[in-house]
């Protein structure tokens, strides 16, 4: 599915990862985990396409294609998708005609019908029953004047939509209370398939509580410095950080 | 960051769809101007003696005024004797009495511009007059309209059919000497649309003038009046374009609008005269002196506008809330891109009581552009518990525009209650990749996002001329696909 | 007769009538700065309500007077009591009726490095500097007020703090002025330097001793360097009488920080002109303020921001309270170059009309050519909300009061921002005995 190789990147001249490999099947769920400033939420943002980021060295292959090669809403349409830390505000534009907008963009370019007006409607509020998101919050503005929680299972509804290959959630546990946690979790856990994979960027051991990972990562100094089962999540939680990053410096 | 520029740049560089020629004998007064020139207008429209005399009197005060120079603007000196103030199509016999006389290629012009003059193949609901160069050349469900008592004809028809109305109104609302383009159009106006809406009766249709520039070196200065009688409603639609021509034209037009009491008129516009090309060279001129005036209490006026074309756009369509209780709206959306200038606005002036206005503008630069927005809201002494707000919006398309808020402000009744708020801002970066992450393109994100910040604006607009706005939004800024 | 002609008739009798006071400097270039100002004056057309920038200002009761530049050698025995500071705690620096007054200035413990004294005591070397500085900067060049302050240079302020100063004692400015035989012109200049890293605190107050009606028309001009940092509280408390009309020019380097709050509340005509620009990047410029108008009163804001660098901040909040049938007027523009990417400009005007008869005219507005950039600006015309006055007289608290407080709440947007204490009580004692 995704294949990434010895990553270099920079921002604005300062090196963020440093030699980067991640291996992830179909099917599979990656934590990766990490201090802050680690280079997880860079990672995140360049297997999405964003720029501002130069690549130094390294490949990432998703499904055996050079993911350099394709624009963002390729990458999207292909089946990348990202579910934000921060999910950007379109004062204006109306949540339901971008869901149907963005759903329907990425079928025609799969060789799908688009879905009429009536099949959408029935469908979204079949997906937005699953994450617990109000019906109302579907006629408004897209994420304008959402809470945190909501801006976030409204990142979750787009994903069950668009129904990606390759799912990457960055922080989204961030700012949720544990109720809002656990309706995200289980509209994820809802998505898991085995033909589709995930990445879980998380600073914290919480979520993968939740969403029970396959493999967890450490991501470090710009590189993943360990790699384990569930049980690397519950050690860190105990011991912090700390102790990894003195075993990879000595 | 520069691969976003560029492309967006190469979207709003997109061709003119509405420029073609149309080629008729059009019959064309030599260019120039003079009391002569005026007295022959009037008579080849057999007007009343008052209506000459007022022209005279109009072209005498143009004399002695001067162009205004306050706005935003740069616009070259324009010699008004190169200017042809006559240009009609050549008639067949005594004008046309039914579409069958008018010229083909005038119905096909229409035709291919999407406003279809024969009845059947009109747009349910919408009656139309249709304003080439400087005459009416068709209006339709004339005897729909009639059933309901409502008077929709040119004005040199109204002129000879209904003398005593337009007497009464005429220049009523914008005198000849307000200013300089309202002066010499008072002088040469050489026709337009006349409404008269009775009282208590709700139009049974949308109305709608479609003017089109067609000869060269012609000005366009076409005079509109609309009379909503006591507890009418009408609603109302105007568009314009023109050929794509190297010189400028000139279009410098009147529209007057009188609501009595409780009477409510909607006015919207999609204007899209020809801008001119990359260069700068030809486009037109607008230069359009627009007010309503709310004469009886609960009147309500709106206008709504999307400007999207021009090289240079002078427009203020204003409101005076002069009955108790009266209504004004202004909602406005401007795109200015290449060289294009706009400095539009609005002007509330509140005298009545418990009068309230809303302005909502919504300006778009892009490329070279400029656009300003120059507001006027005025409380008068005695307007006791007048409101207003106003929100401006300006969004920038590239780092060589300009957008301008000059709100003027003047409250003389502490009952008041006046809101300005005003932002710019560009279309950001995380908006687009949040759009092109959901596997939007860049062109549908862009659409989208304006479309969004037009919202407010383009839900005032009547469902057929929204998606006719949404459409040339599209097209404005992001070229056609393909 | 049309207002031009008659500023213009004004402006020649002002200035041929107090020519003969203005002695001739012993330093070239403040006769250079006098003579430059009067050729400029030559080409310009005096203001008029048909010049956007006088639009509002109504000129004609100004031009219906004469004023006289203040010849009295001798120093006035007056007293100011009211201080912000105490003397020990400032420094202090006196002029009345135009005209420096050293017994009631006050420089104690003052170190030589660092300059703050009247024009007329500097030293010749000094005054050239200063007066040099004064014409490079040549601000408000079509302003034909600036220009007869200029022309009729007489006295006025330097403070000049070098490369990582810190002063910390407030400098307290009093522009006093008392009735005289003639209707006074009072025409200081000042000038205001803060090298790279320096940090002051500069209070000028514009104040009667009694009921004068004279012309006060004053310019400051201040220069940040690099990371310098003031602050500037200007307190306009003048007589009933007084016709008050002032400018700031501001030019700020890299890093810099100003922190402007202005009052406006006394004379029968004031308008206060400030004009900010940014010569290097992040810098940042907060202009705050509060006027009051009561009858008969005009009073006038005209703030003037001129953004040319990247990566600048700009925050102008201006509050206004009309409790007389007077008028106010607040014009504000902010102004972006192509090049200032990244600018953050907000305006925000907000006014409480209290009374039938007065007016308010405010003009907030927004040119701008760059595209990256956050800018908006706000403005508002409302009385008190009745909900809110019915809520206080419901706790027991009566009309009156509960109108001071409302009025007071709504200055208050402006003051609690203010991070001086004393000058913070100072005005709101002034605002509380004003409404």
């Amino acid at each position: 599915m995704l294949s990434i190789k010895d990553l270099h990147v920079s921002v604005e001249g300062k090196d963020i990862l440093k030699g980067l490999n991640l291996e992830v099947k179909p099917g599979e769920v990656h934590a990766i985990m990490g201090p802050n400033g680690s280079g997880k939420s860079t990672m995140a943002h360049i297997l999405a396409g964003r720029d501002g980021y130069e690549l130094i060295k390294g490949s990432i292959l998703y499904q055996d294609q050079d993911l350099f090669d394709l624009s963002v809403e390729e990458r999207a349409q292909r089946g990348i998708f990202l579910a934000m830390q921060y999910p950007v505000e379109l004062p204006g534009v109306n949540n339901m005609t971008f869901l149907k907008e963005s759903m329907n963009s990425i079928r025609r370019v799969n060789g799908q019908d688009e879905l009429d007006a009536v099949a959408f409607m029935k469908l979204v509020k079949e997906k937005a029953a699953l994450v617990e998101l109000p019906e109302k919050l579907l006629k408004r503005d897209v994420n304008s004047g959402f809470s945190g929680g909501e801006k976030k299972r409204n990142e979750i509804l787009q994903m069950a939509l668009l129904e990606p290959k390759l799912g990457i959630l960055d922080e989204t546990d961030s700012g949720l209370d544990i109720d809002a946690l656990r309706v995200v979790a289980n509209g994820v856990n809802a998505l898991r398939s085995p033909q589709r994979s995930m990445i879980v960027v998380t600073h914290y051991q919480r979520l993968l509580d939740y969403i029970k990972p396959d493999v967890v990562h450490v991501l470090a100094n710009g590189r993943i410095v360990r790699s384990g089962g569930h049980s690397l999540a519950l050690e860190l939680e105990e011991k912090g950080y700390g102790w990894i990053l003195e075993e990879d410096a000595a | 960051m520069s691969a976003t520029t560029e492309t967006i740049e190469q979207l709003i560089d997109h061709g003119y769809v509405a420029g073609f020629v149309t080629n008729i004998d059009a019959e064309t007064f030599e260019p120039g101007l003079d009391e002569d020139v005026i007295r022959r207008i009037s008579l080849i429209k057999r007007e009343p003696e008052w209506m000459t005399q007022l022209r005279i009197q109009a072209y005498q005060d143009w004399l002695n005024m001067v162009p205004p120079d306050w706005a935003h603007l740069k616009i070259p000196a324009i010699d008004f004797q190169t200017i042809s103030y006559y240009s009609a199509p050549k008639k067949k016999g005594d004008g046309p009495k039914s579409l069958d006389e008018i010229d083909p290629e005038i119905l096909d012009t229409y035709n291919k511009l999407g406003i279809p003059l024969e009845e059947q193949k009109a747009l349910a609901g919408i009656a139309v007059d249709a304003v080439f160069d400087s005459v009416s050349v068709a209006t339709t469900f004339r005897e729909k309209l009639s059933e309901a008592g409502v008077i929709f004809c040119s004005m040199s028809e109204a002129l000879q059919e209904h003398p005593d109305l337009v007497r009464k109104y005429f220049a009523s609302v914008v005198p000849h000497k307000d200013n300089f383009f309202a002066a010499l159009n008072a002088a040469v106006f050489s026709d337009g649309t006349f409404v008269y809406i009775p009282p208590n009766v709700r139009c049974p249709m949308e109305l709608s003038t479609y003017f089109r520039i067609n000869e060269s070196n012609t000005g366009q200065f076409e005079r509109t009046l609309i009379i909503a009688d006591e507890g009418s409603y009408v609603s109302y639609l105007e568009g314009c374009t023109a050929p794509q021509r190297d010189e400028n034209q000139l279009h410098a037009a009147v529209v007057e609008l009188v609501a009595l009491g409780d009477a409510t008129i909607k006015y919207s516009t999609v204007q899209n005269w020809y801008p001119g090309d990359e260069q700068g060279r030809g486009g037109i001129y607008n230069f359009v002196t627009k007010r309503g005036d709310c004469r009886g209490d609960r009147a309500h006026i709106s206008w709504t506008q999307v400007e999207t074309g021009s090289a240079i756009t002078w427009k203020y369509p204003s409101c005076i809330l002069r009955g108790n209780d009266s209504v004004g709206e202004f909602y406005s959306v401007a795109v200015t891109k290449g060289l294009q200038q706009a400095d539009t606005g609005t002007k509330m002036i509140h005298m009545g009581r418990n009068t309230r206005s809303t302005v909502v503008s919504k300006g778009i630069s892009a490329g070279k552009a400029h656009n300003t927005y120059r507001g006027l809201v005025r409380i008068a002494r005695r307007a006791e518990h007048a409101r207003n707000h106003t929100q401006c919006d300006s969004l920038l398309i590239g780092d060589r525009c300009g957008a301008h808020t000059y709100p003027y402000i003047e409250v003389k009744n502490p009952s008041a209650d006046v809101e300005h708020e005003a932002t710019t801002s560009k279309i950001s970066e995380d908006q687009l990749f949040y759009c092109q992450q959901r596997g939007l393109d860049e062109e549908a994100a862009i659409s989208m996002i304006v479309n969004g910040f037009c919202k407010e604006v383009l839900k005032e607009l009547p469902m057929e001329f929204a998606v006719e706005a949404r459409k040339l939004l599209n097209v404005t800024l992001e070229g056609a696909v393909g | 007769m049309n207002s031009s002609i008659i500023g213009q008739d004004w402006f020649q009798n002002t200035l041929l009538s107090n020519q003969p006071e203005i002695e001739k400097s012993k330093v070239l270039a403040v006769n250079n700065i006098q003579a430059k100002a009067r050729n400029q004056l030559k080409h310009l057309v005096m203001p008029n309500r048909k010049q956007e920038t006088w639009r509002y200002t109504d000129l004609n009761s100004l031009y219906e007077k004469m004023f006289k530049l203040n010849d009295r050698k001798t120093i006035d025995a007056i007293d100011v009591d009211e201080w912000i500071f105490p003397e020990q705690e400032s420094y202090r620096l006196v002029m009345v009726n135009g005209r420096f007054n050293p017994q009631l200035s006050s420089l104690e413990g003052l170190s030589d490095r660092i300059i703050i004294s009247a024009f007329s005591q500097l030293s010749a070397e000094l005054q050239f500097d200063a007066a040099r500085i004064l014409q490079t900067i040549n601000s408000f060049e079509s302003d034909a007020f600036a220009q007869m302050n200029r022309s009729l240079f007489s006295d006025g302020f330097y403070i000049h703090v070098p490369k990582n100063t810190w002063i910390e004692k407030p400098i307290e400015i009093a522009y006093v002025n008392h009735s005289s035989d003639d209707q006074v012109l009072s025409q200081p200049s000042s000038l205001i330097i803060l090298e790279n890293d320096a940090q002051a605190k500069v209070v000028e107050r514009y104040m009667s001793l009694d009921e004068a009606e004279y012309f006060f028309n004053g310019t400051s001009d201040i220069v940040l360097k690099k990371n310098a940092h003031l602050k500037h509280y200007r307190i306009q408390q003048e007589s009933h009488n007084a016709y008050h009309l002032s400018r700031v020019a501001l030019k700020q380097k890299n890093g810099s920080i100003y922190k402007n709050v202005n009052l406006a509340l006394g004379g029968c005509w004031s308008r206060m002109d400030i004009q900010t620009a940014f010569e290097g990047q992040q810098a940042s410029c907060d202009l705050q303020g509060v006027y009051t108008v009561r009858d008969q009163q005009y009073n006038d804001i005209h703030i003037d921001v001129k953004h040319q660098q990247p990566n600048c901040t700009s925050q102008e909040k201006f509050r206004g309270i009309i409790h007389g049938k007077g008028r106010a007027v607040f014009d504000g523009r902010i102004l972006v170059s192509k090049d200032a990417q990244k600018t953050d400009a907000q305006l925000s005007n907000k006014n409480l009309l209290l009374v039938d008869d007065a007016e308010i005219n405010t003009k907030p507005q927004l040119e701008i050519y760059a595209d990256d950039v956050k800018c908006s600006h706000g403005t508002t015309v409302g009385k008190i909300n009745p909900e809110h006055m019915f809520y206080l007289r419901a706790r027991g608290i009566p009309e009156d009061q509960a109108y001071r407080m409302l009025c007071l709440g709504f200055a208050e947007q402006v003051l609690e921002a203010i991070e001086d204490k004393p000058i913070q009580n100072y005005i709101h004692g002034l605002l509380s005995n004003l409404l």
